[in-house]
């Protein structure tokens, strides 16, 4: 039993994955479908978006930053792809375009951060505000169908796998393998815990974070091209809103908001059970005005037992402490 | 004399800004300072004004309140049900403040006692306001406000709304508070260095709790009074103050980190905000392009105002 404690107090990821699992079992007694195969698939094609978002944010909340402007680089890459599809309706261009241009707002957003060393909430809050204005004015507020065949990335499927969970898949490994195979993980780590030792041990701090910015991007734009398929077109209101949606699925998985520690898997886990609570929802028929109570309700929850945990650990830390000094007291 | 000038700008870095907006507004367009223009102005950002002196506490102790917005929306909601119930404007008053000061008393337990992490919680307790503000109303505007409370929307004394001057006595109320009172150097202390604070004997937990509280007190009562100005209580109404309320905060030159700024910087950078907004309006500038001077402004002014304090200290 301590020994589950202790492994689940350093692998947080797993109380993810258990709530997750409790949810789904909770989820498959009240209705027969749940546990189908198709539906699985259906649940984890919901969560793509989210999850391949919140991949890119854990890197950025990793090394102590956020980005509010998610859902606004996530609009302005839909927004850049439907507008370029319907002058040119050149898929190559579209999508080298739409791909670099969300790869370079996010970069943007980082060396914001790096050059002028503002806060990374009012940078990315700013730039919320400018990136959706850009994307409007380039549409000029206009709604914009996508062709057709576009569909086929978010309901097409390669091997009888739909294609959105293909590209969750190749960027959650991608995304694994960098974050714990490469330097760079080690250095986006080491950012987020210690601002202060990585500028002493002369990390390329700026390199590092314009980087993670950076991920953060062109998975977004990855998302924008899978949502936009979807939907089917583009919406002014695409994108409002997810970021705090993917930043709770970061946090959910157990990653630590002022950064240095967290894990990938369980981000896409935090995505997969904001999902469930969705489907559950709706299995009992729940008002969609419910959604945001419950998410709250589950988010508050979830770092109020990280934090009771944390407490704990403390308490009986400083308890084996006082007992060893009594013992060398005594001796 | 020019000493003197500058050191008023680093102090208060919006006036030279708002001194530039409003000679070349006026210039463009003749509207711009017609009283009836400024009244609508003044009346329209009341709530923001009033909201974001709420934000200026929490921001002095280094947190934040993102669940602000969705208060406003959900005491308004809840108000104007209540109003509509009972025909009665004391009651909905009191709805208003309560909510408001209930979300205000959540967050600042789970802040400023449990020790959780500002920007989750208020994250948490904004999905839950709004979630709230759209249950109760089923997502529509509620009907039957009193007529008296559609009718003190329009209340003008001193050729300045009645909305306003509510929202210029709590800034008024404000910057006693934080100058004149313990409280308010307490406040001060906490946001500049926690840890000294504690040592001198503050009770951080409860200064904490103390600004939450009173950010959502303050959100209720900005709830109410967008009840007056739009004439109904509309569960969406919050949304999309959050950016206007921070943004204002942070350009009047309230830093985000704590221990720096004051009320009537706060003041200062709401009006900015308003003269920007009303003015790029009138020149018929798109809301889209809007947005983009809206965060070009947020993001330069915020970077002067932290480049300023920076040389000061």
């Amino acid at each position: 039993m301590t020994q589950l404690k202790t492994l689940l107090s350093r692998q947080k990821w797993l109380a993810a994955a258990i709530a997750t699992i409790v949810l789904a079992a909770l989820l498959s007694v009240m209705s027969p479908v749940f546990l189908t195969f198709s539906n699985f698939q259906s649940v984890l094609v919901q969560a793509s978006v989210t999850a391949i978002m919140a991949i890119g944010m854990t890197y950025i909340i990793l090394s102590g930053g956020i980005d509010i402007s998610m859902g606004a680089i996530l609009f302005f890459t839909s927004a850049l792809f439907a507008q370029l599809m319907l002058d040119t309706s050149s898929y190559p261009l579209a999508f080298a375009a739409a791909i670099s241009c969300a790869t370079l707002l996010g970069a943007l957003n980082g060396a914001l951060v790096i050059w002028f060393r503002m806060s990374p909430l009012i940078t990315t809050l700013a730039t919320y505000s400018i990136y959706r204005g850009m994307a409007i004015h380039l549409t000029g507020a206009q709604n914009i169908p996508v062709p057709r065949e576009m569909g086929f990335l978010g309901n097409g499927r390669i091997l009888n796998i739909p294609v959105p969970i293909i590209l969750l898949l190749i960027i959650f490994v991608i995304g694994i393998y960098l974050l714990n195979k490469t330097r760079f993980g080690v250095f986006v780590r080491a950012l987020g815990n210690s601002q202060r030792s990585a500028e002493e041990t002369n990390l390329p701090i700026g390199k590092v974070t314009i980087t993670a910015y950076a991920i953060g991007g062109f998975v977004t734009g990855i998302a924008a091209l899978v949502l936009l398929a979807r939907v089917g077109g583009l919406q002014s209101g695409i994108g409002i809103g997810i970021e705090f949606t993917v930043i709770a699925a970061v946090i959910l998985g157990g990653t630590k908001l002022t950064g240095g520690s967290g894990t990938i898997v369980g981000s896409v886990i935090g995505a997969v059970f904001l999902v469930l609570i969705d489907n559950g929802l709706n299995l009992m028929n729940a008002s969609p005005y419910i959604y945001d109570i419950v998410r709250g309700g589950v988010l508050l929850a979830a770092v109020v037992v990280d934090r009771l945990s944390a407490y704990r650990a403390e308490q009986s830390l400083r308890s084996q402490r006082s007992a060893r000094l009594r013992e060398t007291a005594q001796a | 004399m020019f000493r003197s000038l500058t050191s008023a700008a680093r102090l208060y870095p919006a006036i030279p800004v708002i001194v530039v907006l409003l000679v070349s507004f006026s210039t463009i367009s003749p509207y711009f300072l017609n009283a009836g223009n400024v009244e609508a102005m003044l009346a329209a950002n009341s709530v923001v004004l009033i909201a974001a002196v709420g934000m200026t506490l929490v921001f002095l102790t280094g947190g934040i309140d993102l669940s602000i917005s969705t208060v406003i929306s959900a005491s308004a909601v809840l108000s104007g049900l209540v109003m509509a119930a009972t025909d009665n404007v004391a009651l909905g008053v009191l709805t208003a403040m309560g909510v408001g000061a209930g979300f205000g008393a959540a967050n600042g337990v789970l802040i400023g006692i449990f020790g959780l992490t500002p920007f989750i919680t208020t994250m948490a307790t904004q999905l839950i306001a709004r979630g709230i503000a759209f249950v109760m109303s089923q997502g529509v505007a509620v009907r039957g406000t009193p007529f008296w409370v559609m009718d003190f929307g329009f209340w003008v004394w001193l050729g300045i709304p009645a909305v306003t001057w509510i929202a210029f006595g709590v800034v008024l109320i404000g910057i006693a508070a934080l100058t004149l009172t313990t409280w308010g150097r307490e406040v001060y202390l906490v946001g500049s260095n926690r840890n000294s604070a504690r040592f001198t004997g503050i009770n951080v937990p409860q200064i904490e709790f103390s600004v939450y509280f009173l950010s959502g007190l303050l959100g209720g009562l900005a709830g109410f009074i967008s009840i007056a100005n739009l004439g109904n209580a509309i569960p969406g109404v919050g949304d999309t103050l959050l950016l206007i309320i921070i943004g204002a905060v942070v350009l009047g030159g309230t830093a985000m980190e704590g221990g720096e700024g004051s009320v009537l910087r706060t003041l200062l950078g709401v009006a900015l905000l308003s003269i920007l907004i009303n003015g790029l309006n009138l020149i018929g500038i798109p809301f889209y392009d809007q947005l983009i001077v809206q965060g070009v402004l947020i993001f330069v002014g915020t970077w002067l105002a932290m480049k300023l304090s920076r040389r000061r200290s």
